[in-house]
């Protein structure tokens, strides 16, 4: 099944618009053969109806409506001073809602051999009955689709693609089926692939992660009119792939040892598999991408991997001047981290077709969780209770914001500063946490990663997000208020 | 300066040294792979082409592992050359490079001796048309 919302403007108090080509068109990408598509006005003054698109036929049918249920006619519902909690803005529209129970809410409309079944003279209007506004019907396509080796795959009679219902539980829903969607595709990916590859990479999957790129895909995948839980699990699993090749290759340059609890797989399998299985992911997911046949989302992703490899070599560069200063720690970070998850929910949105001013909105939103998220993932370094080693970000002199902060501090900033400049066994490392600690730098990045996520729930603000607006605000929070 | 020459540099940020270390030879071993596109399309499909085969190449992939340096060179080599094709090649033309990078890196991680880099680029140039 696949649901979207189908949105119009209407430019008159009554207006009868003819939406047949749209869901046409509908009909027609989704690539439904056979099966029925099913309609239903999310308004109380907006119907449907199937009829003759016949100018003054439609003429007679608002002349109908307004003998039927004039207008001024002096209705209850429009006498505000009997009603209890009106908003300030509750229009005179008591004929509107009349009218609207003399049509339909809801119609179902049968689909063979890929079109609608209508007959000659048949089309098919959303009636504004209280216009002009902006208007939005749900869509949900059922039935048989034309073969796509990812539907085959995963559609079952368990498994409906719940949409949201406009309320914090409804969005819940929704994450957790986008949660088993994505883990399905990745799942059927990495059966796909030859061993020598797929091994490494099903161990370094199976391990866990936060999958946080994915759900922002899923998540803002929802926000366009053309919502299609199945696109999104391949976009979402095809960014987790690309994720994790890129990690691959930063494990070998970082000479980590252990990623997740597990050994790398430069350090299991050496560099010269490292360097083939982090390439055949990086080329399986831009080719997973490009299948998808959205360039906006193609250009978006591909944008998103040049910043990651330009700042992998900065942040290399910079480790000469370690640990360096604020402007070029953002700088690495807004690449390596941050355009990802830009990307990500930019990409989504791109899917389902949202304006340019939601996914710009969205972009905006992810870099500066991407950002924030990685303030926090620095301060886990110093957590004895993250369950990861202590100080491995100052062994390996990868760039921490806390490090900076500590090293600009007037009191513990040039102990930390010469012994940074030093060789760092244990004894060293232990002392510059303690050093850390001991200063305010973690309660500035705390404070400077809260203040980042403030900023990009501002972001939301100005989009219409329905029941997504909790989940990615809880999102959010939780990307930085964490210990692991 | 040609137009040609123009957007060939505008592509070539932080690689300038590579492009006179060998990426501008690779480059033009490309272009007659790239005669049956567009005129305005084949600077940049050859330029993604030479990037392709010389970030491998900088990589070591199916040889000795490189160091980290020439590794992240190798990797922006592909990333570049992944969006110039996400922004002016079709589709088709995309999968089939991305086929031909599966390809190459599945014989170097199972140790099998595969083709030359150029004949698995060129033979996705031919059949991405």
């Amino acid at each position: 099944m696949i649901a979207q919302r189908l949105r119009f403007t209407t430019s008159s108090p009554t207006q009868f618009v003819d939406i047949t080509d749209q869901l046409r068109e509908e009909v027609k990408k989704s690539g439904l053969r056979m099966g029925r598509i099913h309609l239903q006005s999310l308004h109380t003054t907006v119907g449907l109806a199937v009829n003759e698109n016949e100018p003054l036929l439609l003429r007679d049918f608002e002349s109908l409506l307004e003998r039927l249920a004039p207008s001024g006619a002096g209705y209850e519902h429009d006498d505000f001073a009997r009603r209890f909690e009106i908003a300030l803005d509750e229009p005179v529209n008591g004929h509107a809602h009349c009218r609207q129970l003399l049509l339909t809410g809801f119609a179902t409309l049968l689909v063979e051999n890929g079109d609608l079944v209508l007959g000659r003279w048949q089309s098919v209007f959303a009636v504004e009955l209280d216009g002009p506004r902006t208007r939005e019907l749900a869509v949900q396509l059922d039935g048989d689709f034309e073969p796509s080796p990812l539907r085959a795959e995963i559609r079952g009679p368990a498994r409906s693609d719940r949409l949201r219902d406009g309320s914090p539980e409804g969005g819940t829903s929704l994450v957790s089926n986008d949660k088993e969607l994505v883990e399905l595709e990745l799942t059927r990916q990495l059966l796909a692939d030859p061993d020598p590859v797929a091994v490494p990479m099903r161990r370094l999957v199976e391990a866990g992660g936060k999958r946080l790129r994915p759900r922002l895909v899923q998540l803002t995948a929802h926000v366009g009119p053309r919502q299609d839980p199945l696109r999104a699990a391949a976009l979402a699993a095809a960014v987790e792939l690309l994720h994790n090749a890129t990690l691959i290759h930063d494990d070998y340059v970082d000479e980590s040892t252990h990623r997740r609890g597990r050994p790398t797989v430069a350090a299991a399998e050496g560099p010269e598999r490292a360097i083939a299985v982090g390439d055949f992911y990086f080329a399986k997911a831009t080719r997973l991408i490009a299948e998808i046949g959205n360039n906006d989302v193609t250009s978006t992703i591909a944008d998103a991997l040049e910043a990651i490899c330009a700042a992998q070599i900065d942040d290399v560069a910079l480790r000469g001047a370690y640990p360096g200063d604020h402007a070029s720690y953002l700088k690495v970070v807004r690449g390596k981290t941050a355009a990802l998850f830009a990307a990500s929910c930019a990409s989504g949105a791109q899917l389902s077709e949202a304006t340019p001013d939601e996914v710009e909105a969205l972009r905006r939103y992810g870099d500066l969780l991407g950002v924030a998220f990685q303030m926090a993932d620095d301060m886990v370094d110093f957590s004895p209770s993250s369950g990861k080693p202590v100080g491995l970000d100052i062994r390996q002199r990868v760039l921490s914001l806390p490090l900076i902060y500590a090293a600009e501090d007037k009191v513990v900033g040039p102990e930390v500063r010469r012994l940074l400049a030093g060789s760092l066994g244990d004894a060293e490392v232990n002392r510059v946490t303690q050093l850390v600690r001991s200063s305010d730098a973690l309660k500035r990045v705390g404070d400077e990663a809260r203040a980042l996520v403030e900023g990009a729930l501002q972001e939301l603000e100005a989009i219409e997000l329905d029941g997504l607006r909790p989940t990615l605000i809880g999102l959010a929070r939780s990307a930085v208020d964490r210990d692991s | 300066m040609t137009a040609q020459a123009l957007q060939i540099d505008r592509e070539l940020e932080r690689l300038d040294g590579l492009w006179e270390d060998g990426l501008q030879d690779t480059y033009k071993s490309y272009l007659d792979a790239v005669g049956a596109y567009e005129p305005a399309d084949r600077p940049r499909l050859a330029l993604a082409a030479a990037l392709i085969e010389s970030g491998l190449g900088l990589q070591g992939l199916g040889g000795r592992a490189a160091a980290a340096a020439p590794l992240l060179m190798g990797d922006l080599c592909l990333a570049r050359a992944s969006r110039l094709l996400a922004d002016h090649a079709s589709q088709t033309l995309q999968v089939a490079f991305a086929r031909a990078i599966e390809k190459m890196s599945a014989n170097a991680a199972s140790g099998e001796a595969g083709g030359a880099v150029r004949d698995f680029l060129v033979h996705a140039l031919e059949s991405g048309r």
